[in-house]
Parts: C-alpha cells; sequence; structure tokens
C-alpha cells in the first residue's frame, strides 16, 4: 500500500468520513474542526461535511485554505481530489473581498478589494435597498440598521463581508462566576471562549451538560448588561435561580420580563413568547431591544427563535450575541438563518464525548414497537389523511405498553411524555399520576416540578410543555407516547430531560413508543435521526416481547 | 557542372542535388508528403517542393520563429543576403537572442527546401514567397505593406516626379530610377530622419498609426493637411480611390529594421507553477486512475440492461447524454468524455439490432476481469491513440449539424499529435510540477502557430482608428486563443488529469512510462528551453533548428511511439501504477444509525450484493450505504431471504451487526411477500369446498387449468365463455357473475356487425365546383388556349409547321434562340418531351440559359418552370400578332 493510513476519507461529495477508532483520529479531528460541520457522530465513522459557510467562518477565524488542505492531505487515507481543493481554495478566496467597517463619516461602509465583485453585488436587486451613497469606486455607504441584512444578503450571493465594524461594549454592569464548591467544565470554560474570542455565534452542548452555566461564563466576561431570551416563564425562573445560585447577581439585579411581569434590570430574562406578542399589527415589546443599552444578548434554545426575533436580531448586529442550543436542527431549514444573524457556531461538543467525559448520563434508547388491534387497524386505513398520525399515536395498546413501563421502573423517577391532552389525561387516570399541560398554571406548574424533585411524585404526564429548559435532575425514565410529528430536536431534548447526571451514575432510559406499520412509525424514524447520528442506538422491541417479559 | 554547383545553386533543384543523403532524408522525414508518390528525379522532387499545398503543409508546421524567418524573407529582396535578413529580424540594435537563434531557424527552412542558396543570395520557394508576401488581400502577419516600388507602379510619371521634388530629391528622368530613389531615401536611416524630422507632429502620428500595420488606411476626396503633408512626400501612397498605404520601407524605418513587432527566438518557457511532491502526484493520479474505472464501470452498469438508443444519423442524443451525466454524478462534457472513452477503448458499441441501442461488448467483460492497472492501461492507450475528440460534443459541424456524443464527425486528427506534445512538454518538467496551463498553450502555439494575422494577435500593438483619419481597414479576427489545437490541449490537460496521467497538474510516473519515457530518476530537472537547453546555436551550418534539438534532449519520445512499442510503455505504466491502487476490501463498517462505510473500495461480489441492499449515500474514497426498508425489500426481491442478508451481514462486517438493522430486515422480511399477486382471468367460487374438489379431481378439467387459491376460489387463465362451456360439459350449471359479483343472467346475443359508417348518398351529377376550382380551371384553359393557337413565324428554311407538330430545330439554334429570348424577354414556342417520352407544346419565355437547364416562365403551365435543354425538341418564335 502507497497510502499513508490516515484516518480520514474525503469523499467527492465534500462530506469528510472520520474513523473514529483510529489512532490519529482525535488529532485529525481538532485539525478539520474549525472548517468542517460534525454532520453525524455515529459509533464507528463521524461524517464532516465542508460547506461554504464553514470554510467562511474558517476564514473569520483566521485560517486560510492552506491551512485547510494541508489538514484534509495530511490525515486523508486516500488522494484528495485535485477539484475538491480548487473548490476550498476557491470558497475561501471569496471572503473578505468585502469589509463591513466604520467610517467617520458615513458610518458604517462596505469596502472592497476587488471592484467587480462590488459592481456585481450592487447590481443585485436584493442589496440595492440596502446600500446608501457610492463613496468612491471601492466603497459604498451602508445604513447601519442593515447591517445584519446585507450581511445575511452577502452571505446569499456568495461574497461573505467580513464584518469589522465591532460591537458596542454597552453600560457595564460588574458580573463574576461565583465558583464556590463547582468550577466551569473544561468544555463550559472552552466554549465561553471560543464565543468571546469569535465575538458572536452559537454553542451547541447537549441537553443537561449546563448551558446554562455557559451563558453565566459568557455574562462573566461581559460584564454588561444582559438580556436574555427564554423560552417560557417557568424557564426564565430556572436561569433567575441558577445566576444568583452561581455569579454574584442578586435577585434584585435581574429582572423577569414576562406575559405576568415587565421588570427591566440590569440582567433581563425575557420569553420569546412576549416579544413576539403583536397587538393591532405591532409588537409592542420591542421597545426591550431599545430599553437599555445591552452589552450581551443571550438567546437559549436558539433553534426555536421564532420568525419576527430573526428580523429584530438583524438589527441588533452591533451587540454580542450568544446562542445556546441542544439540538441545531430545524424542520424549516431555517438553521442557516441562525448562523448569519446570530453568529457561525463557536462551539460543537458530541453527546456521546460529553457522556463519555461523565456529564451526562447514558442513556439506553428504545423503540417499542406495539401492534394496532384489527379493528384499529381498519379504522387507521379509513382514517383521514390528517387524522391519520393522531390515530395511530393514541393507539390504547400504548396505554398498556406505558403502565408496564411504569411498574417496571417503580420507583424511579418517571416522565410520560406527549402530544395529544386526551391521551395523557387518560395516562394520568391511569397511571394515578397528575398530568402538566398548556392549561396548567405556572404556580402548579412549579409546585408539581418541585413535588417531583423532592422526590413525592414519581410518575409526572407531561406535554410538550415540558420539551425544553426544564430542569429535572432526578428524572431517569422518560417514556414518550406521541411528538410532533417527525421533529428531530423534540426528540432530541426529551431524551435531554433523563441526561442531567445522576447522583448515584445511574443509566437513563428513554422508551419511545411507536405503533407498527403506521406513519407513527416513519415519523418515530425520521425523529430519532438527530441521535442516532449523535450515537444513539436504539433498540428495537416488540410490545408481546415486553408485556410478555413482564408477565 | 559540380563546381558552379559549390559556387551558387541557380534553383531550389540544383540547391537539393548539392544536398547530401542525410540532408534529403531529414527533408523527405519532415514532408513526407514530398514522397508519395515517389518522385522520379530531383527535379520532379524540386517541383513537388514548390506546390502550393505541399507548401502551405510545409508552412504550417513551421514554428514561429522560423515561420516569422520566412516572413521576414519573404518582405526582404529576392535574393535576399544573411545581413538583409538579420537587420528585418533583429532590428537596428542587432538583437542578441535574436541574432543567434536565427541560423538555426534558416536552417530549418533550408532543410525543408523552403529556403535555398547561401548566405549572399538566400531565396525563398516561389510558392511560399507569394503565399507570405503581403498583398492587399491577404495582408502579412508583419503587418507591412507593399514596397514603394510595388506601390508606385501604376502610378503616373508625373506624380512621382512630383513625390520625388516633394521629398527632397533631384527629379530623375524615369519612373523607374524615381522609385528607385525613394526607396533608397525611405531606407536611409539618417536622411530619413532628418526627413520625419520636418514633419507635423499630428502626421507622424499618423504613421505611428499605421506603422505595425494594418498598413492601409482610408481618406476622403480631400485629405486633412497632415494626411496631404505624407501623401505629397510618398509616405502614404494611394492604392486605390480613398485608400492609401503605408510603403514597406517607411514602416521598416519607423520600426527600427523590424520586420516583426516582436520577433520570438525563444519557445516560451514551460515552467513550473506549482511543485508538489511526486509520491503526492503519483497517489493524487492513482487515486483519480481508480475513479475513472469505477465511472466506466458505474456507467456500463447503468447501461446493463439496455443502453440508450441510437440516433438515426448515429450518436446519443443530448436527453441520453443528459441523463448519464445525473447518474455518473458529472457534468456533461465529463459524461461525453466517459462515454467516448469507453467506446474507444472499445467497451460499449451499438448493438447494431433493428432497433439500435450501445450497449457494452464482450471485450467489457474481458475487461472486468482484468487487474485494475492493466484496465487503466487499455484506457490511457486508447485515449492517447484516439483520434476522436469528446471536447468537441454539443457543438455544430460545417453543415450545422449538432455532434453528438458517439456520433459521427467527432475526428479530428490533429488529437494524438497535440495529446502526445503536451504530456511530453509535462514530461519535460522535473518530476511532481505542474505547468501553468497557459504557458503550454502558448508554447503549443509558438511551435505551431497559426499562420495568417489572426494567429497573432499579440504581434500587433494595441490600436484604434480615429473617426476620419487612416485607420485600419478591418481587424483581425481574434480567434487566436481558440483555435482547434488549443482546444485540443486544454482538452488534454483536463482530460490527463480525469483519467490519472497526471496527478494536481503534475505527470505522474505511470503517465511517464506511458509516454516510453523511461521515469526520471533523479531531480535532475531537464531542460525544456531552447537556449537553456544543451548548447545554444552554433551556426548556420546546424542542421537542426534549436528548439527542436532542446525538445529531443529533454525527452526520449518526442513523437507519437508506433503500437508495437506503445503496447510496451502500457504495460511499463500498468506495472508502475499497480502498487498505487488501492486494494480492494472485503468489509464494511455497520453503525446503529441504519448506514454502511466501506472504507475503501469493496471487492466486486461484495459492492454489487451492498449496493442492492442499501442505497448509495455517498461516493469517493469511500462508500457511504444507507440501509432502508425499500433497499432491503429490493434484496429480498432479488431472491436473497432475511438470513441470507444477516449471514451476509455478519460476515462482512467488522463490527457486530447493530440491532436496530437486524430488527428492520426481519421487520420488512415479515411484510415482504405477505400480499401476493398474479393474474387470472376468470375464476370459479362455490361454497361447497368438496364440489370443487370434485372439480378439480376431474380428468375433463384439465383443459380448463384451474388452480385452487382458497378453499372454495379456482382460478384459470382461460376466458370466463370458456371455462363456462366446460363447466357445462362437464355436467355443472355454473352462473356468470358479474364485477360487482351479481349472477348474469346470458341470452343469446343478437348478432351484430362491427361499428360501420351509414352509406354516402349518390347525388345526380358531379357538385358544383367553387369558385377557385373555377378561376383555376379557366386558367388552365386560357393558357393551353395561348399554346395552341399563337401564330408561329414561319421559319425561311422549313415548312411552316402543321398544327399539333412539334417544332424541329437543332440543338445550336434552340440554344441560341433561347440566348436571344432571354435577352429580348420575348415568349417562345417549343417542343418538349418529358421524362416519360409524352411530347408536348409549351409557350415559354426564358429567363436563363446555364448549364444545359433553361429556366423560364411557363405560359401553359403558369409557373417558373426549368426543362433541360436536350429535351427541347426544337423552337419557333411566336408570329407576331
Amino acid at each position: 500500500m502507497a497510502y499513508v493510513n490516515g484516518p480520514l476519507i474525503v469523499q467527492s461529495d465534500k462530506t469528510l468520513l472520520l474513523e473514529v477508532d483510529h489512532e490519529q483520529a482525535d488529532d485529525c479531528r481538532r485539525a478539520i474542526a474549525p472548517f468542517a460541520e460534525l454532520e453525524r457522530a455515529p459509533e464507528h465513522i463521524h461524517t464532516y461535511r465542508l460547506t461554504p459557510l464553514g470554510l467562511w467562518n474558517a476564514r473569520a477565524a483566521g485560517h486560510d485554505a492552506e491551512q485547510v488542505v494541508d489538514a484534509l492531505v495530511q490525515y486523508s487515507r486516500y488522494p484528495v481530489p485535485h477539484a475538491l481543493l480548487v473548490d476550498i481554495a476557491e470558497t475561501m478566496d471569496r471572503y473578505g473581498r468585502l469589509t463591513l467597517s466604520k467610517h467617520p463619516a458615513h458610518g458604517l461602509v462596505l469596502t472592497t478589494t476587488d471592484r467587480p465583485v462590488l459592481e456585481e453585488i450592487l447590481r443585485s436587486k436584493r442589496v440595492a435597498p440596502l446600500v446608501g451613497v457610492r463613496i468612491d469606486p471601492d466603497s459604498v455607504a451602508v445604513h447601519p440598521s442593515e447591517r445584519g441584512q446585507i450581511k445575511q444578503t452577502l452571505l446569499k450571493l456568495g461574497w461573505p463581508a467580513e464584518d469589522l465594524a465591532g460591537y458596542v461594549d454597552g453600560e457595564a454592569h460588574p458580573i463574576e462566576l461565583d465558583e464556590d464548591g463547582w468550577a466551569l467544565r473544561p468544555y463550559q470554560k472552552q466554549a465561553v471562549e471560543n464565543f468571546w474570542h469569535g465575538g458572536s455565534g452559537v454553542v451547541v452542548l447537549p441537553c443537561g451538560a449546563g448551558k446554562t452555566l455557559v451563558g453565566a461564563g459568557a455574562m462573566a466576561q461581559a460584564k454588561s448588561t444582559t438580556l436574555i431570551l427564554v423560552t417560557n416563564t417557568v424557564s426564565a425562573r430556572q436561569w433567575k435561580h441558577e445566576l444568583v445560585k452561581r455569579t454574584s447577581l442578586t435577585e434584585d439585579e435581574i429582572g423577569e420580563y414576562s406575559g405576568t411581569r415587565k421588570e427591566i434590570r440590569p440582567v433581563t430574562i425575557a420569553t420569546y413568547q412576549v416579544l413576539t406578542t403583536r397587538r393591532k399589527g405591532v409588537y409592542p415589546h420591542l421597545e426591550l431591544f431599545d430599553s437599555r443599552d445591552w452589552g450581551l444578548i443571550l438567546y437559549d434554545e436558539v433553534h426555536l427563535l421564532p420568525a419576527p426575533v430573526f428580523k429584530f436580531t438583524a438589527d441588533l448586529q452591533a451587540r454580542r450575541r450568544l446562542g445556546l442550543t441542544a439540538t441545531l436542527v430545524r424542520e424549516d431549514g431555517r438553521e442557516s438563518d441562525v448562523f448569519s444573524l446570530i453568529g457561525p457556531k463557536r462551539f460543537d461538543a458530541p453527546w456521546k464525548e460529553i457522556e463519555a467525559q461523565g456529564y451526562i448520563a447514558p442513556a439506553d434508547c428504545v423503540e417499542v414497537r406495539v401492534n394496532l388491534t384489527d379493528s384499529e387497524r381498519l379504522a387507521y386505513a379509513t382514517a383521514e389523511t390528517e387524522e391519520k398520525y393522531r390515530f395511530c399515536a393514541t393507539t390504547a395498546t400504548k396505554r398498556k405498553v406505558t403502565e408496564a413501563l411504569v411498574r417496571r421502573f417503580a420507583g424511579q423517577q418517571i416522565l410520560v411524555i406527549g402530544q395529544y391532552i386526551d391521551q395523557l389525561d387518560e395516562l394520568g387516570e391511569h397511571l394515578n399520576a397528575p398530568v402538566i399541560k398548556g392549561e396548567t398554571s405556572n404556580a402548579q406548574r412549579e409546585k408539581l416540578f418541585d413535588a417531583f424533585r423532592e422526590g413525592e411524585i414519581s410518575v409526572l404526564v407531561v406535554s410538550k410543555v415540558a420539551n425544553f429548559s426544564i430542569d429535572l435532575p432526578e428524572a431517569t425514565v422518560a417514556i414518550q407516547v406521541s411528538g410532533t410529528f417527525g421533529s428531530r430536536q423534540e426528540e432530541a431534548q426529551r431524551l435531554g430531560r433523563v441526561l442531567r447526571p445522576k447522583a448515584d451514575g445511574h443509566q437513563a432510559h428513554f422508551y419511545s413508543v411507536v405503533a407498527r406499520d403506521t406513519l407513527d412509525q416513519d415519523f418515530a424514524a425520521h425523529r430519532q435521526r438527530f441521535l442516532a447520528e449523535q450515537g444513539y442506538a436504539y433498540r428495537i422491541m416488540d410490545a408481546d416481547e415486553l408485556l410478555a417479559g413482564e408477565a | 557542372m559540380s563546381t558552379e554547383d559549390q559556387r551558387a545553386p541557380r534553383s531550389l533543384a540544383a540547391a537539393l542535388r548539392a544536398r547530401d543523403d542525410t540532408s534529403l532524408a531529414a527533408l523527405l522525414r519532415a514532408r513526407p508528403d514530398l514522397i508519395t508518390p515517389v518522385p522520379t528525379d530531383l527535379t520532379q522532387l524540386a517541383t513537388r517542393a514548390g506546390t502550393r499545398a505541399s507548401v502551405v503543409r510545409a508552412l504550417e508546421r513551421l514554428d514561429r520563429f522560423a515561420l516569422q524567418t520566412a516572413e521576414a524573407l519573404a518582405v526582404a529582396g529576392d535574393p535576399a543576403t544573411y545581413d538583409e535578413l538579420l537587420a528585418l529580424m533583429a532590428g537596428d540594435s542587432r538583437d542578441r537572442a535574436v541574432a543567434d537563434a536565427l541560423p538555426g531557424a534558416l536552417a530549418a527552412l533550408r532543410e525543408q527546401a523552403l529556403v535555398w542558396g547561401d548566405e549572399s543570395c538566400l531565396r525563398l520557394v516561389r510558392t511560399a514567397r507569394e503565399l507570405l508576401a503581403p498583398s492587399p488581400q491577404h495582408p502579412s502577419p508583419t503587418g507591412l505593406g507593399p514596397s514603394v516600388r510595388e506601390a508606385t507602379a501604376g502610378m503616373s510619371p508625373g506624380r512621382i516626379q512630383e513625390l520625388v521634388v516633394a521629398a527632397g530629391l533631384p527629379s530623375t528622368h524615369d519612373s523607374v530610377s524615381a522609385a528607385a530613389a525613394l526607396t533608397a531615401l525611405f531606407s536611409h536611416r539618417k536622411k530619413m530622419a532628418a526627413l520625419l524630422a520636418k514633419a507635423p507632429a499630428d502626421s507622424v502620428d499618423v504613421l505611428k498609426r499605421l506603422m505595425w500595420g494594418p498598413p492601409y488606411g482610408q481618406v476622403t476626396a480631400d485629405p486633412a493637411a497632415r494626411l496631404r503633408w505624407l501623401l505629397d512626400r510618398g509616405l502614404l501612397l494611394p492604392t486605390a480611390p480613398g485608400t492609401v498605404v503605408l510603403p514597406r520601407e517607411v514602416a521598416l524605418h519607423l520600426r527600427e529594421g523590424r520586420a516583426h513587432h516582436t520577433a520570438e527566438p525563444v519557445p516560451p518557457a514551460v515552467e513550473a507553477l506549482a511543485t508538489h511532491r511526486p509520491q503526492v502526484v503519483d497517489a493524487t493520479a492513482a487515486g483519480q486512475a481508480y475513479t475513472a474505472l469505477s465511472t466506466v464501470e458505474e456507467l456500463l452498469k447503468d447501461w446493463h440492461e439496455g443502453g440508450p438508443a441510437v440516433l438515426r444519423a448515429g450518436g446519443l442524443s443530448v436527453r441520453d447524454l443528459k441523463r448519464t451525466a445525473v447518474a455518473l454524478d458529472v457534468s456533461e462534457p465529463m459524461a461525453a468524455f466517459w462515454v467516448e472513452l469507453a467506446y474507444a477503448a472499445g467497451l460499449l458499441a451499438s448493438d447494431g439490432e433493428a432497433d439500435e441501442r450501445y450497449a457494452a461488448t464482450p471485450e467489457y467483460d474481458e475487461w472486468l476481469e482484468r487487474p485494475p492497472a492493466d484496465r487503466w492501461a487499455q484506457l490511457a492507450q486508447a485515449w492517447l491513440a484516439a483520434t476522436r475528440t469528446s471536447g468537441v460534443v454539443g457543438g455544430r459541424d460545417l453543415k450545422e449539424r449538432a455532434l453528438s456524443a458517439l456520433g459521427p464527425g467527432l475526428d479530428r486528427s490533429a488529437a494524438p499529435e497535440v495529446r502526445h506534445r503536451v504530456l511530453t512538454l509535462l514530461a519535460g518538467l522535473p518530476e511532481g510540477a505542474a505547468p501553468d496551463p497557459e504557458a503550454v498553450l502558448a508554447r503549443l502555439r509558438w511551435e505551431r502557430p497559426l499562420r495568417g494575422p489572426q494567429g497573432r494577435q499579440n504581434a500587433q500593438p494595441p490600436q484604434s482608428a480615429a473617426p476620419g483619419s487612416p485607420g485600419p481597414q478591418g481587424s483581425p479576427g481574434q480567434e487566436g486563443d481558440d483555435d482547434l489545437r488549443s482546444r485540443l490541449a486544454r482538452w488534454t490537460l483536463t482530460e490527463a488529469e480525469l483519467l490519472g496521467v497526471t496527478g494536481r497538474g503534475a505527470l505522474s510516473a505511470h503517465g511517464r512510462a506511458l509516454l516510453g519515457a523511461r521515469p526520471a530518476t533523479g531531480s535532475a530537472p531537464a531542460p525544456a528551453t531552447a537556449g537553456t537547453g544543451a548548447g545554444g546555436p552554433s551556426g548556420p551550418g546546424d542542421k537542426l533548428p534549436a528548439p527542436h534539438r532542446a525538445i529531443t534532449a529533454a525527452t526520449t519520445a518526442a513523437a507519437p511511439l508506433s503500437p508495437p512499442e506503445q503496447a510496451v510503455a502500457t504495460a511499463a505504466a500498468a506495472r508502475l501504477l499497480t502498487p498505487l491502487l488501492p486494494e480492494p476490501l472485503d468489509h464494511v463498517l455497520l453503525q446503529a444509525d441504519l448506514t454502511a462505510v466501506a472504507p475503501g473500495p469493496l471487492r466486486r461480489p461484495l459492492a454489487d450484493v451492498l449496493s442492492v441492499l442499501a442505497d448509495v449515500e455517498s461516493k469517493g474514497g469511500a462508500t457511504v450505504y444507507r440501509f432502508t426498508p425499500g433497499s432491503v425489500r429490493r434484496a429480498l426481491d432479488a431472491g436473497r431471504s432475511a438470513s441470507d442478508l444477516h449471514a451476509f451481514l455478519a460476515e462482512h462486517s467488522r463490527t457486530p451487526v447493530p440491532q436496530p438493522l437486524t430488527y428492520l430486515i426481519d421487520d420488512v422480511a415479515r411484510r415482504h411477500g405477505h400480499l401476493r399477486v398474479g393474474s387470472a382471468s376468470a375464476y370459479v367460487r362455490c361454497d361447497d369446498d368438496a364440489l370443487l374438489n370434485e372439480i378439480l379431481a376431474d380428468k375433463r378439467a384439465a383443459a380448463l387449468s384451474l388452480r385452487r387459491l382458497a378453499p372454495t376460489v379456482l382460478a384459470t387463465r382461460s376466458d370466463p365463455a370458456a371455462l363456462l362451456e366446460g363447466l357445462r360439459a362437464m355436467g355443472f350449471a355454473p352462473a356468470a357473475e358479474s364485477a360487482e359479483g351479481d349472477v348474469l343472467i346470458t341470452r343469446a346475443h343478437a348478432h351484430r356487425t362491427p361499428p360501420r359508417t351509414a352509406p354516402e348518398p349518390v347525388p345526380d351529377g358531379p357538385p358544383v365546383p367553387d369558385t377557385t376550382l373555377l378561376t383555376a380551371a379557366i386558367r388552365a384553359i386560357r393558357a393551353g388556349d395561348l399554346a395552341a393557337t399563337t401564330p408561329r413565324k414561319p421559319t425561311e428554311d422549313a415548312a411552316p409547321l402543321a398544327p399539333g407538330e412539334l417544332p424541329r430545330t437543332g440543338s445550336a439554334e434552340t440554344l441560341a434562340t433561347m440566348q436571344a429570348a432571354v435577352l429580348t424577354g420575348e415568349a417562345l414556342w417549343i417542343g418538349y418531351v418529358n421524362a416519360e417520352g409524352t411530347a408536348s407544346q409549351r409557350v415559354i419565355a426564358p429567363v436563363r440559359v446555364e448549364g444545359g437547364f433553361v429556366t423560364a416562365y411557363d405560359h401553359t403551365a403558369d409557373e417558373v418552370r426549368t426543362y433541360p435543354l436536350h429535351r427541347i425538341t426544337g423552337v419557333a418564335e411566336l408570329a407576331d400578332d
């Protein structure tokens, strides 16, 4: 063999296959991480992808094409196709032809080092409304408010602009981490550092891996007033609780801006819901963004960022932005908008790697397939298309399986998660467990969660309100009976509910109960893809087997 | 005689006669067309060497500097001295490089019998001179105009005298000496400088604009003062009304004696643009070579069950090419390349059936069995020698027909030679060095320049014609970059990379071997350029021009190899390639996300099975497969059982088979074949299965071929009527059933015909004609009338014709009368015998007589027709009314 036996295989479709068990795998991973996007991380071969965005981010972070090519050539097992190398060089060369910078007279200007490029983009209809006067042949003024828009547009045109206009520092506010009896984990430190070095961006960490602390760490770095955007009120309270506990901030310094309370304090936690409330065609709460000179804006669960917030975010390009998420997959495919508006991915850790370090609990994922009864099959076959999923997802057999599972794990803290309220109510009745759903008041929710945490209740039936950000460290078993169609991130988030490390290093269990040969099964397969690609191997069991094992 | 020969040959024949055998052999090698057929003597050889076709061919094969030398000779005196030539080539400054290279170029021209005579009287072969000398129709690449003598040839003596006087010379007694005086003045640098010093600045600008050609300019009837100044002194000479030319001598003065803007004595260097480690180059090329093999395999696998149809005109339709490109995941030009490559290598051809399709040849099956390196060698050898070029696919031929892949018209005979030359140039570089493709093209253009102005865009400085002043007449076509050889060279570079002959732009070791060159042993860079090459040109005695010698020194293979040599070289290349190709693997890695990764090429049976069992997600060095219910079902459909599949995966997986995959296979297998589909044309059903048993057992039922589908159902392929009849014959009383399951009560059918239309009514007499028909009929009648009744002029020598008799005249007379009628526009009465031998009389008005045909307006038929003259029995004029 004339080949260097490297761990990397470069495919012609721009994916990189990394053999995990190879002795050089770690070196290789480090070498390619700055420019290649980790796409899948199953047990043996991880797949990375080369995208223009990834290559440009690498350029922005100071890597050049030569380094990228060297990394590929050095670790590649087979010769790297020449065309691919040429393509990389060409793509990376497109970055930095245009720069956005501050100008004493015009505020913000777009300058080019390559005049035809400027001509080309100015001719685009989408760029025209965003720019002002042509200052000289090589530069054009940009309305400062369009900084985000123009960056996004240029990215789509394939000529990403290097943003040298910098950030405003915002109103200073002292924030320190209160590392008493705990410390930021190495990967959390790394994430904060990467974010701060990059200016703005997204940090991707598995559920339960301590994203809040990364946020707190970033705040301690910024030492300025901070606006935190979260998904719901319960989550807002948890953030507040955690910040009071982990930082020098006091209760009085943290405000909650939600449906019920409208406090604006140096650190303000707002919900997406209140921001996107619309009255008479206007968003009345938008002034929140301007109410203080924020030095840092934190987006929790950035994969849920609602569309209107995208628009506002575009106007906030002068402020530092940090997005936090476990699963940057959106079924609407707007991941790239997140990257272009919040910023590139600054840190990403594969779930299994964090698990190996012991920071999240190992999980056993099982898909239980139940059979529809004959009468149900007939009814399913004749159901209206839009009713089909609901029908198969709420089959009565699932109840039996859920009950059997609850019995099997009696004594452990169990969450039963589902989509359909009727189904959940029925389950709650049979399992004799409280149900938390949309109509449950916040006070009641908190009460029940507390009781669950304390171990007073061992089984909790929850609807999708509990998908995110609910910190229930003691839950060890999750049983999913139905979901939002094929949502990959929901599946991951639900698994995340049981991944907080257990006091006794206990294994977590995640059961997904699925009706065989129906839409439910197809959706389940899609939902599991994210986790499967993260290396979570689902076992598949037949319900009969499970029930038989019981008897 | 011989002493005379040695002094100075008087003709090309004499010059050839004086050459020794080696030198003659060199001539014949360079111009093989001279010996086909073998000439009887040297005079004949010389004559043939002077024929236009042969000279053109020889000129086209000159390198740029030799051609420039020939062009310079064409504008020099005849004969010219070496010094005169040197002045034209090297200019007044006596450029060293040019002066050094000139003897070599001259030697090359001599060898090719384009130039003869010694240094004191160099003669360019007359045909070559005619081809290269500037004339208004064929502007010379030098951009020079006619000499003063040529330009003043048609001028009135008085005018010439005026010019002479205006130029400050004494007047002479005749035009010839006047022209000579002007020539002498214009050629004299100092006097000329003095003359021009007096010129107005804008006049000098005009001269400068015309200086590098084209030398012609337009003037109005009343030229501006700056032009008048020049015209008065003969610095511009009129050639035609409104056109003036800059005489050659003036231009040469302005150019400081140079015939060419830039003499290019040294071939453009092909230098390394980037240098990679030779191992990297070889590995990359080998990787690509492997890709080439798999692409060809994939192509033919795709065409396995009936390839695309052959177009009626031959070739592959655009749609099929697109489809193939999509299937191979390459661009269309690349798809065309692979298809043509497989064709050239004899791996695919049309099947020659009535419904003609492309398919793999038996040779393909043999090819598949060979080791990979040999397979590659076969492709590479076919590629090197092929004259078919896929690059032209998608273009149009001279008749505007689209050129399709595998179709006719793709042969470009220069292709093998260009390919070889390009690769040889690459081989001239050190190992691992990749040249700039543009440099390679420039070098090729230097070695084989296009003759004529369009090949020389770089010989002409940028210029602009100001309105109202003499400007260039037309601009030379800028197609220099797009000539066939350059395109072929470009394609060669791309294709060599695709095929893995080169890697990262540099020639690989196996590519080198393919050329027959010994693999370069060390880092010693072979000299690739003349001048820096082994020794400079040593003198006029050199038989080989310097660049040629340098090339020969650089590589051992300057010319395409003969087939046996090529076979040896190819085998050597295959040997070098073998260790570089990846070893096929016999295992994959299975993962829980239902993918399988083959971390390298797979052994064929394994790859075949896996490609059925799973969908290919990503290709390249490795292959990623994904298992889906659909793909597993495909495998089950192909006749494999679930246990087969489990065993197969367990055998070939390096890692434990993940539970979800095992489950997937079992789950699909569980449902596979659960529903069965078949066809039957009739059934028997009965609630009593005993009765059905009885029917099945009955021997008479055998003819009905009944099959039991369920205890109460029998099915058959016979039609329901036959089944009913058969069962009745057996003594049963079956009832027919409708599609809805009702019992059909059948009565005897009334007999019916197939659909028929009602008969058309037949009216008494024909229908009333419409107006159009009537008008047409009337016109025809009138025309026939004219032909029959026109009174004819009685001919003197013949009796008046009886009515209905055809006129008879001799062919000469017929022709003459016709031609006269064309001039006068008169109508004639002719007798005409058509192709069937039927004679008729017609009245025609001839419009044109040529090529044995007369085109005429035929009054009888009321349209313009063409008649062959030989079918016209005779002609008579119509009588005047």
